[in-house]
């Protein structure tokens, strides 16, 4: 078929958008094809058009169940589909089945990928990927051939729609049964609210000592309209909340994130680095936070806290995002 | 049953530092040790040994320098360690490094979990366990959270990002642990003491492996690769040594600045 395709998959469908969007703008440039893999039956996939896709390959519902399955789907469609580019989505299945895929195919692998370029002559392709935690960045320079990459949610913005109806190619795909059992899937807990759209988020870290002193972070997350959000030990060591930022959890972009008692470990940068401002209390004046915040408070956060809610209602202040 | 684990020595990615003014990554001094997640991976299988008998070889790809640093993955309950010299000194691409292991884990014989974390704590790109198993023509078993064998069969809990999914599968598998799923158990003297008579065997790619750095590279899909350090652009204010009320005016002050706050006199 077409050695001139970006294949592209996640099993999120926001995400997929975003690697659409992306796709097509190189596609475009390269006068390429787009193509996308979906579960059959999925009422999304028809409007993946609007995303850039010119193709969509249907895969069984069963490849969404069990990652093998998904594996087979996907090296299937790709072999027959011979994309000379893979794109996925960096979701906890999505970096599992790119890098079995990578070895099942014998393609080049990057994970992580910001931003990538496909050479139009050489056809040879450029990505830069988060490394070491994403405290740095690499670019890998990739000889001609098949490359994979995963994008992580929120790298490439959402594609505005443009109008356009991708065509639906249901390949010849066998179901091998697998190896892997699926007994049962549950929901996961989750926070009440969507972090990811808070303007305002307090950071708690495990300088906050009690649960009950939660009820003081809380005062003044309610009282800017902000939402809390905490570091992974907070959360997986205490369980106090069912969900962390950083690396491992959730990214936030609030235009104010108040760190208090969080030391400031790149693992939990991650997950707030894209905030616009970042103010931090901490009373260990040596705390890496400092380093990575525009505004830092060396100060007990038991004192801090109580004494800026009070300036600020003193003040008759609020924030700019309440009305 | 016979369990491996692979376990790695990482780089403590917190200490990594960047030079502001060229963007350097400094790694020099960084220290290195067993890696968190690989605790967890070690936990998880010691559990599965003591559940259903056997031994446990931690397998691990690093410097020779670092036979000394297993102590604690022994007091675990690890019975011994093959440490294989890394021919590219932490820098070979994933695909060189998964072909290594993978004959590592050929040459110790019929095993019935090959384990690992679902990630590295320094390199953290969750590649080598996929890999691995796709190598190996073995099921996975990912992001392992709940662990037992019944009937012969393993039964998981997967730790997905909006799910948790529970598998089964036959041995022989590949599992990989999820983050924080396992914590290390606190080991005792005696544990020590037992650790010191457990052997680590020193291997090299080329001895028993027969493979060579040369060999391995030339699989490798890169033209060129570089890397940088990540410099944030933060203002870096810092307020101290006041009382708490002229701190918070000040951080106040600073927010009406910005314009995040507003109103008032
Ligand atoms: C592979 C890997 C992945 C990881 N992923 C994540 C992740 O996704 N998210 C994450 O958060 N972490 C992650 N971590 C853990 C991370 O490295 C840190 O250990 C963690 O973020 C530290 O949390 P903390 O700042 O709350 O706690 P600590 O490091 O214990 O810091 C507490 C801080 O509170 C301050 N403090 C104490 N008392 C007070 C007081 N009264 N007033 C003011 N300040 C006070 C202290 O000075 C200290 O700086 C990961 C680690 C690894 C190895």
């Amino acid at each position: 078929m077409s050695a001139n395709q970006i294949l592209v998959f996640s099993e999120k469908a926001s995400l997929l958008r975003e690697l659409l969007g992306k796709a097509r703008q190189e596609a475009d440039a390269l006068g390429w094809q787009v193509a996308a893999v979906v579960f059959e039956g999925d009422p999304a996939a028809a409007s993946l058009g609007s995303a850039g896709a010119d193709l969509v390959y249907p895969v069984p519902p069963a490849a969404g169940e069990s990652p093998e399955r998904l594996l087979n789907a996907l090296a299937e469609v790709a072999r027959q589909a011979q994309p000379a580019f893979i794109l996925m989505g960096a979701t906890k299945v999505g970096m599992e089945a790119a890098a079995s895929l990578a070895e099942r195919l014998d393609a080049a692998y990057a994970p992580w990928t910001v931003r990538f370029q496909i050479d139009p002559t050489t056809c040879a392709a450029t990505a830069q990927c988060m490394l070491f935690a994403s405290s740095g960045m690499a670019t890998y320079q990739f000889t001609p051939g098949l490359v994979v990459l995963t994008s992580a949610p929120g790298v490439f913005p959402k594609p505005a729609e443009v109008e356009k109806t991708a065509r639906v190619v249901s390949l010849p795909l066998a179901q091998p049964q697998g190896r892997l059992e699926v007994l049962g899937s549950r929901e996961k807990v989750r926070g009440a609210t969507s972090l990811e759209d808070a303007r305002f988020v307090v950071d708690v870290g495990q300088g906050v000592k009690q649960r009950e002193d939660l009820a003081l972070v809380e005062s003044v997350a309610s009282l800017l309209g902000g939402q809390l959000g905490c570091s992974r030990p907070v959360s997986s060591d205490r369980d106090w909340f069912p969900e962390w930022l950083g690396l491992s959890g959730k990214k936030v972009k609030p235009d104010l994130c108040l760190c208090v008692g969080v030391s400031g470990a790149v693992q939990h940068l991650v997950g707030i680095r894209d905030s616009q401002r970042i103010a931090a209390v901490n009373n260990d004046e040596g705390a890496p936070i400092f380093n990575q915040a525009d505004y830092g408070v060396v100060a007990d956060l038991y004192e801090f806290l109580p004494a800026f809610s009070e300036r600020i209602r003193a003040r008759g202040l609020r924030p700019t995002w309440t009305a | 049953m016979k369990i491996l684990a692979l376990i790695k020595i990482s780089l403590d990615v917190a200490e990594i530092k960047v030079d502001p003014a060229t963007a350097q990554l400094r790694l020099e001094g960084v220290p290195e040790k067993v890696g968190n997640i690989d605790k967890n991976t070690i936990e998880a299988a010691v559990r599965l040994k003591e559940a259903a008998g056997g031994t446990l070889t931690a397998v691990c790809l690093g410097p020779a320098s670092a036979k000394d640093s297993f102590k604690d993955v022994l007091a675990m309950g690890a019975d011994d360690v093959t440490l294989i010299e890394d021919p590219f000194g932490g820098k070979g691409e994933p695909g060189a490094v998964v072909r290594i292991l993978e004959a590592a884990v050929r040459k110790l014989g019929p095993f019935d979990l090959l384990m690992a974390g679902f990630a590295s704590d320094d390199g953290y790109t969750y590649q080598v366990a996929p890999r691995l198993a796709e190598r190996l023509g073995l099921p996975l078993v990912s992001y392992a959270r709940q662990l037992s064998l019944e009937g012969g069969k393993l039964k998981a809990d997967r730790d997905l990002d909006d799910a948790i999914q529970t598998v089964q599968v036959d041995l022989p598998a590949v599992v990989s642990v999820a983050e924080e799923a396992f914590p290390p158990r606190r080991t005792t003297l005696m544990d020590a003491i037992k650790a010191k008579k457990k052997p680590v065997n020193l291997w090299t790619a080329a001895d028993p492996l027969g493979l060579s750095a040369e060999e391995l590279a030339k699989n490798s899909r890169l033209a060129s690769s570089s890397q940088i350090g990540i410099v944030v652009h933060r203002k870096g204010q810092v307020f101290k040594g006041q009382s708490a009320a002229v701190l918070a005016d000040k951080l106040v002050d600073a927010l009406v600045e910005d314009k995040i706050l507003k109103g008032g006199a």
